[in-house]
């Protein structure tokens, strides 16, 4: 029975400590997604052989045209952004003029994008693929 | 002890519950209906019958061998959660876009189309 009281009262005295942390210290996770997953392009397709209309039957409309000064592109993209911050501070102003606080944030902005360049034709020419999301998010942020 | 249990009981609860929930949601609109895609044949449609159907393009991209007109709108949710020390935002935008690629003659040779705004979510970003 008396054990039973001291754990509610440290569990009470922890939420309290993070009540009264509050506002000193702070944890932000935060993750932004534009576009839906870019599909990797079919063996089908083809430089020289593969033409718009199929490549706008598998992936839809783009999200980008270009002009390429007689060549065209398409642009298939997906962004993912993921974001970290961290603050510690000390609220002191109302005590003591000095107000110390650390804050830092970081985030990376990733892509996967397809493109494929096409002659004036119509007429696959190249296309490039890259998943930008599966590559490893600490390395990527740090390199 | 029943009395300072039940305070404590209260405490945490308060502890506990103290956050807020946030949802949002924002639209960039521009009617166009997808029903209105059937009525468009490659070789045929012209300029016009597009912009009759669809109302005047956000974009036109002038190409060698004509233009190409591009229809878009998105739908962006976000999802935002407080708790004590912790915050977790979520924001998931996604696009109706629709692609008529127009020759010279002002006549549609092909267009593509990609409906996926209402698979935006709201979501923790984990």
């Amino acid at each position: 029975m008396r054990c039973l009281s001291e754990s509610w009262i440290r569990l009470a005295i922890v939420l309290f400590l993070a009540q009264a942390v509050s506002g000193c210290l702070s944890l932000q996770i935060e993750k932004t997604q534009e576009g839906v997953d870019i599909l990797p392009p079919l063996a089908e397709f083809m430089p020289m052989r593969t033409k718009l209309d199929e490549i706008l039957a598998y992936y839809g409309a783009p999200a980008e045209v270009v002009d390429m000064n007689g060549d065209f592109s398409l642009h298939y993209r997906r962004a993912l952004s993921r974001g970290a911050s961290l603050s510690i501070g000390f609220p002191l102003k109302y005590t003591f003029l000095p107000n110390p606080s650390i804050k830092t944030n970081g985030d990376l902005l990733r892509y996967d994008t397809t493109v494929f360049i096409f002659t004036a034709d119509g007429v696959l020419k190249d296309m490039k693929y890259s998943k930008g999301t599966e590559r490893s998010l600490w390395e990527d942020y740090w390199n | 002890m029943k009395g300072t249990r039940l305070v404590i009981s209260m405490l945490l609860v308060a502890a506990i519950c103290c956050g807020c929930a946030v949802f949002g949601r924002g639209k960039n609109f521009v009617p166009f209906n997808e029903n209105a895609l059937k009525q468009v044949t490659p070789g045929k449609t012209g300029a016009s019958e597009v912009t009759q159907l669809f109302g005047p393009p956000n974009r036109i991209v002038k190409l060698s061998n004509g233009n190409a007109y591009v229809y878009e709108r998105s739908l962006g949710k976000g999802t935002g959660l407080w708790l004590v020390v912790l915050t977790f935002v979520n924001y998931d935008t996604q696009f109706d876009r629709i692609v008529f690629f127009i020759n010279n003659d002002g006549v549609v040779t092909h267009f593509g189309s990609s409906f996926n705004s209402e698979k935006a979510s709201y979501a923790m970003p984990f």
